[in-house]
């Protein structure tokens, strides 16, 4: 069941001599929705997800940090010092390294989480199978996971978090390494995870985040520069011009729209930018 | 209950092997070699899991042979003691040299031959499983199993970066000296890029919560519980061969 | 009270190390590939386990090089499994150095890869002598059966052959980890364990 998800004033630095990475940082993402933060490369936004997973205390432990997380009713003061999953699942960045390398088909390579939390049901097979429906790679069960594309990788990685059902979802720039029909398909899964998890997703690029986030943060240097919903980040979105690349965004658009031949792309950017 | 060679008994076995290695005579442990070719071919147990084994063990055959003539020579030439049995081609061959270069060469042909026959006929996967079953820790047998993964994938990466560094100059058909700086610019981004990958995979498997709890109590499996007579009957052997080599030392 | 061996095993093993590990078993394995593509007369063949020794630690390297001779057998190299000893002190003495701070310095690499030879050598020599009869289908037989047709015995001429050849293959092995190590960035090292035995 998801879980409400609170930050209050989370700063961060990687060692006392190192500046700040994140700066009295403060969040509120209602359980069961999606919060994206966006912002350039060094902003601070995986930082943050690993804070909220438990791996920046554990990899880190010189880092000097205070404020307050809070998922569900749990509260810690400054950052956890334990890996937090089940109850928050990381999917990085890199899918093919969260691909464990030593199961040999994509049905094991999911039960692995199951196996390492001692969370094996009497039916392994059904449940997995459910979810991997869910996903659409249920027919890539008995699949080698090494032989996948990018975007069936990505989605037996996030399987293999999904399978634990964890209460908040945080995904390190999921379209990285993915072509459009894959982000169609990250998109529907994302959404059919509504009101189930919480998500709390990191992109460099805008298009991904404002077409699945009902809350978008917009990080600069590890300090929020805007909080708001979609609508009103596009209606403000000039303001931004310096942190995302608005405006090669915006010739794009318009040699698109400008250019006969390549007008019927146009539908296609609308539907990437489609608000729910 | 029957027997039959599982994993257990098959390590037997190569203990068994080892143990007539170091004990027995030169023609006996030249006819267990005799015997162990002809096992590969005739019991299931000892077929080669894939064609890869199977060629391994038809280059290890030719080796062998090679092995064997090579160090009965090599001994009987120059190990100058006993009498001479025989002169070739200027070259003098004697007794004490041959006889030594016979019980060198059949201890390692077989002690090889062992070895080889159990792993050409043993899936890694299915041993390292075994491993588990008997108690190696979680951790070790991942690391066995990342280990395969990484032998399939480092052979092609080791390649791209030779060709890399070969494309921007690197002076890989230069003088040895030269050559031994190369090696440096194409193990370097490989040693780099792989800490960059172990870190994220470590992450990687943390996050999907390995070794976050311990391992549950095993409960023996009923077949785990029943002693396999061939595993009991082959160490008795080994046993009664080292009692009876023990006593014929002593009293020498 | 001193911790269990699987314990401090374990306790290395953790996080980055583990998947480390496992590569450079690989690369024991592969390194081969490397040198005979540079037609260099090196082996290479404890590269991996010398990395970890100094990167991670003595148990690890133990594991390392236990694993990387095991998998040599399981591929066609049956010989290798008599050699685990010789390994074992190669990891072990590797990581006792680096702890004490040898792969800071290169004069001390040097000196380092010397004594560790010499072990190697001496170590291996009874091996060599007593399951191979001196033989390892090597160009340094012929040492071997030199040192023996001059009147010596064949675990003395073992050991003169390995004393011959083993500190200069360890002193290059060394002074190649050496140089790999001494300009990784220090965030990467501080997530292994040995950061601090480059430093």
């Amino acid at each position: 069941m998801a879980q409400h998800l609170t930050i209050k004033d989370l700063s961060l630095q990687y060692s006392a001599s190192d500046p700040k990475a994140l700066s009295s940082l403060s969040l509120e993402v209602e359980a069961g929705s999606c919060c994206a933060i966006i912002g350039p490369t060094g902003a601070g936004k995986s930082s943050l997800l690993h804070c909220l997973a438990g791996t920046m205390r554990r990899h880190h432990p010189e880092s000097v940090a205070s404020g307050q997380i809070q998922i569900g009713e749990t509260l810690f003061n400054g950052l956890p010092n334990h890996i937090l999953f089940p109850i928050a699942g990381l999917v990085l960045q890199d899918p093919y390294v969260q691909i464990s390398g030593v199961r040999d088909t994509v049905f094991e390579e999911v039960l692995f989480t199951l196996e390492n939390l001692g969370m094996v049901p009497q039916d392994p097979r059904k449940t997995i199978m459910s979810l991997l429906e869910r996903l659409g790679i249920d027919h890539l069960a008995d699949r080698k996971p090494t032989s996948l594309s990018g975007g069936e990788t990505q989605r037996v990685a996030l399987a293999a978090i999904l399978i634990a059902q964890p209460p908040i979802l945080l995904l390190d720039e999921p379209t990285t390494a993915l072509d459009s029909n894959a982000q169609d398909k990250l998109r529907l899964i994302l959404r059919s995870l509504r009101g189930r998890t919480t998500v709390l997703l990191t992109d460099t690029q805008i298009d991904f985040a404002l077409s699945i986030a009902d809350q978008i943060l917009l990080l600069d240097n590890g300090t929020i520069i805007f909080r708001g919903d979609p609508r009103t980040l596009l209606s403000q979105i000039h303001n931004f011009s310096s942190t995302l690349p608005i405006e090669s965004w915006l010739q794009a658009q318009s040699f698109l729209s400008s250019h006969e031949k390549l007008s019927r792309h146009r539908p296609m950017i609308a539907k990437a930018l489609s608000l729910k | 209950m029957r027997a039959n060679l599982d994993l257990s008994s098959k390590l037997a076995l190569v203990f068994l092997l080892w143990v007539c290695a170091f004990t027995l005579s030169w023609t006996f442990q030249f006819v267990l070699c005799l015997l162990l070719v002809i096992a590969r071919f005739v019991l299931p147990a000892f077929r080669p899991i894939s064609q890869r084994s199977a060629a391994a063990f038809s280059k290890f055959i030719l080796y062998s042979i090679s092995v064997a003539v090579l160090v009965v020579c090599l001994n009987a030439l120059f190990i100058k003691s006993g009498s001479m049995i025989a002169t070739l081609l200027g070259f003098s061959f004697y007794e004490d040299g041959l006889l030594f270069g016979l019980r060198t060469a059949s201890r390692l042909i077989l002690l090889s031959f062992s070895i080889l026959m159990f792993f050409i006929s043993t899936s890694l996967p299915v041993l390292i499983g075994y491993l588990q079953n008997k108690g190696l820790p979680p951790y070790l047998v991942l690391m066995l199993l990342l280990t395969l993964h990484f032998l399939d994938h480092l052979p092609s990466r080791i390649h791209q970066i030779f060709l890399a560094q070969q494309a921007r100059g690197a002076p890989v058909d230069a003088g040895v000296f030269s050559r031994t700086k190369a090696l440096l610019s194409i193990l370097s981004p490989l040693v780099l890029s792989s800490i960059v990958e172990s870190i994220e995979r470590g992450t990687a498997l943390e996050l999907r919560g390995f070794l976050s709890k311990p391992s549950p109590e095993r409960q023996p499996e009923q077949v785990e519980t029943r002693v396999n007579p061939l595993t009991v009957c082959l160490y008795f052997i080994s046993i009664v061969i080292i009692a009876y080599s023990i006593y014929r030392w002593l009293n020498i | 009270m001193p911790k269990p061996i699987r314990q401090r095993i374990a306790d290395e093993m953790t996080g980055a190390a583990l998947p480390f590990v496992a590569f450079c078993i690989a690369l024991n394995l592969t390194a081969g590939q490397v040198t005979a593509a540079l037609k260099i007369p090196l082996y290479l063949d404890s590269i991996g386990t010398i990395l970890v020794a100094v990167l991670v630690g003595p148990w690890s390297a133990i594991i390392c090089g236990t694993a990387a001779n095991l998998l040599a057998a399981a591929f066609g190299n049956p010989s290798m499994i008599f050699f685990i000893p010789v390994v074992i002190v190669i990891g072990a003495f590797t990581g006792f150095l680096a702890r004490k701070g040898w792969f800071r310095k290169w004069y001390l690499v040097v000196i380092g890869g010397i004594l560790q030879g010499v072990l190697a050598a001496l170590v291996s020599a009874p091996i060599s002598a007593y399951v191979f009869g001196g033989v390892m289908m090597a160009g340094t037989d012929f040492l071997v059966l030199y040192f023996r047709s001059v009147g010596n015995t064949l675990l003395d001429s073992v050991i003169f052959q390995g004393l011959a050849s083993d500190p200069a293959d360890k002193v290059v092995s060394y002074l190649i980890v050496f140089f790999l190590t001494k300009n990784l960035p220090q965030r990467l090292l501080s997530r292994l364990r040995g950061a601090t035995n480059v430093r």
